[in-house]
């Protein structure tokens, strides 16, 4: 891939449902748009307005009806290792000890015990949560199971990670703290990110690049330009202010 | 890559952690509740007994014994009931009849439970057998025992293998039911999240559908061997080479008190032992549960 290329190419999606008393409904309606690699892209938009079916349709669990997906310039068909996914719902696995779900991914490529281990507890230090590494996922809080999933999306070593509302369910304090576990380990790794949230402060916070979608389509598209990483103050000058009226606005609220 | 721990100031929830990772309450507590429990689990039984007693004293012993004498018989006649041997059953006891039992139990619930549990773990996810699987299920589970079991006899005879597979037909019949619910109820998040990481149909089967359904699954197995007792004994009373049905049977022709309630108590304390056994590998196989 050459350097400035798109590493994540979305055309013209169109995707719709039926609902159950019949109604034709248009969840994606000609989305397109391209992520560099290293960016952190929100999707920003109010409930039901289509973010989850994009990233379900980049994430190849959802078949657009028009349109297509790229990735590193292969057409995306269905979900692959390429794209880590965190979603909304807690999805950590019960019946596996903390360690095994972070090397769960690299134990069904089949990576040998000791280094998937080794992977695994060098996530889980990188995430803080060596010390229950033998614990089940019962046993933790609501925020160490978010980071239990990042550490285990990590882990397995995807160009790109994409989140649904991942924090969505978290306390303030809590949320707070995994978007910064989950900042470092992107800094670090240089990964793209395409993370889907309705919280304009959380993605004024985490990305590089925000997009509004609105009734399925895209809204807003413009960068984040706010020094990194940032803090409460970076997002309450006059630009950063700016911004969040703008984002608001596309959002419907002003 | 190299990576180095964030650091940072110490997690405020790994304190809390600690506090719950013992795997439950700390260890003085667990003991306390666990002799609580046992002793209401004593009381129980105890009740039981009490009203067995109070009940045999105040009825005709023609009709109801107090437990020592079903003690006494079952004691008496464990390893050798010469009474038995007068309605063809042989030079045996309580203690081999109920061995007979419990094997024809143990071979109809393995059995039958594997196969029902496959069917129902593949009709939760394969639609066309589903459609297929569910009619028949529904039929085998209304057909009473009543009905199958002389069918059964006319069909294979007075042999162990017309009880084994009595059991084992109404044992996958429940299991069908028990594993395709607890398939269905897998949160399909988890399949999606495995799917992401290159999972596929096999590993996950292996690393989601069977640990996923394994709590539900035993659950169910529990239940379905309450049933296969009942059935067992029921089969072996309408027809059976032995087994502690034809003691009930044989003793009920004698109109003995006694030794019928002595095969009852057995048959149940098997049966309890049995879900305990049955209890202790679902806490070790699901102890994440």
């Amino acid at each position: 891939m050459n350097p400035g290329e798109p590493i994540l190419s979305v055309r013209d999606i169109r995707v719709g449902f039926v609902r159950a008393d019949g109604t034709p409904v248009l969840a994606l309606d000609g989305v397109s748009l391209d992520v560099s690699s290293g960016e952190f892209v929100c999707i920003l938009g109010r409930s039901g307005h289509g973010k989850t079916t994009l990233l379900n349709v980049v994430a190849g669990l959802l078949n657009a009806q028009r349109g297509e997906v790229r990735v590193m310039h292969l057409p995306v068909t269905g979900p692959g290792t390429d794209r880590g996914v965190i979603f909304q719902q807690d999805a950590v696995f019960p019946w596996m000890r903390v360690l095994d779900n972070v090397a769960f991914g690299l134990r069904v490529r089949n990576v040998s015990r000791q280094e998937r281990l080794r992977i695994a507890r060098e996530h889980l230090t990188l995430v803080g949560l060596l010390p229950v590494a033998r614990a089940w996922p019962r046993e933790l809080s609501g925020g160490m199971r978010a980071r239990v999933a990042i550490a285990a999306v990590f882990a397995n070593n995807p160009p790109i990670l994409l989140a649904d509302e991942p924090f969505g369910a978290l306390d303030y304090v809590t949320r707070r703290q995994v978007q910064a576990v989950l900042r470092d380990l992107w800094r670090r790794t240089g990964k793209t990110v395409l993370f889907v949230t309705h919280d304009v402060d959380e993605a004024m916070m985490l990305g590089t690049r925000v997009i509004v979608v609105s009734n399925g389509r895209i809204a807003e598209d413009r960068a984040i330009e706010l020094p990194m990483p940032r803090s409460d103050d970076d997002v309450a000058t006059p630009a950063g202010l700016a911004l969040k009226h703008l984002l608001l606005h596309h959002m419907g609220l002003e | 890559m190299t990576f180095r721990s964030t650091g940072g100031p110490p997690d405020p929830e790994l304190p809390r952690f600690r506090m719950r990772a013992g795997n439950g309450p700390p260890k003085g507590l667990g003991m306390q509740q666990k002799l609580v429990d046992a002793l209401y689990t004593v009381a129980g039984i105890a009740l039981f007994f009490a009203v067995w007693w109070i009940a045999a004293s105040q009825l005709p012993r023609s009709r109801l014994v107090t437990p020592l004498e079903a003690g006494r018989d079952l004691w008496t006649n464990f390893f050798y009931s010469p009474r038995l041997g007068v309605f063809g059953l042989g030079k045996v006891g309580y203690g081999s009849l109920l061995l007979y039992t419990l094997s024809n139990v143990f071979i109809g619930l393995v059995t039958g439970g594997a196969i029902g549990i496959l069917i129902g773990i593949a009709s939760a996810r394969l639609k066309l057998l589903r459609i297929f699987v569910d009619p028949v299920v529904l039929v085998l589970g209304t057909v009473p025992i009543l009905v199958a079991a002389p069918l059964f006899l006319l069909w294979f005879g007075v042999v162990p293998f017309t009880q084994v597979l009595l059991v084992a037909l109404y044992s996958a019949v429940m299991m069908v039911l028990f594993s395709q619910r607890a398939a269905q109820n897998v949160n399909p998040v988890y399949e999606r999240w495995a799917m992401t990481f290159g999972a596929g149909t096999g590993a996950r089967m292996r690393h989601i559908l069977i640990p996923g359904t394994v709590p539900e699954i035993i659950g169910g197995l529990r239940i379905t061997l309450a049933s296969a007792w009942g059935l067992e004994v029921f089969a072996e009373i309408l027809g059976a080479p032995s087994g502690i049905g034809q003691a009930i049977k044989a003793l009920t022709n004698l109109s003995n008190v006694p030794g019928l309630l002595a095969c009852v108590v057995i048959v149940a304390v098997t049966a309890i032992v049995t879900d305990i056994l049955l209890v202790v590998l679902m806490r070790r196989v699901a102890i994440w549960a």
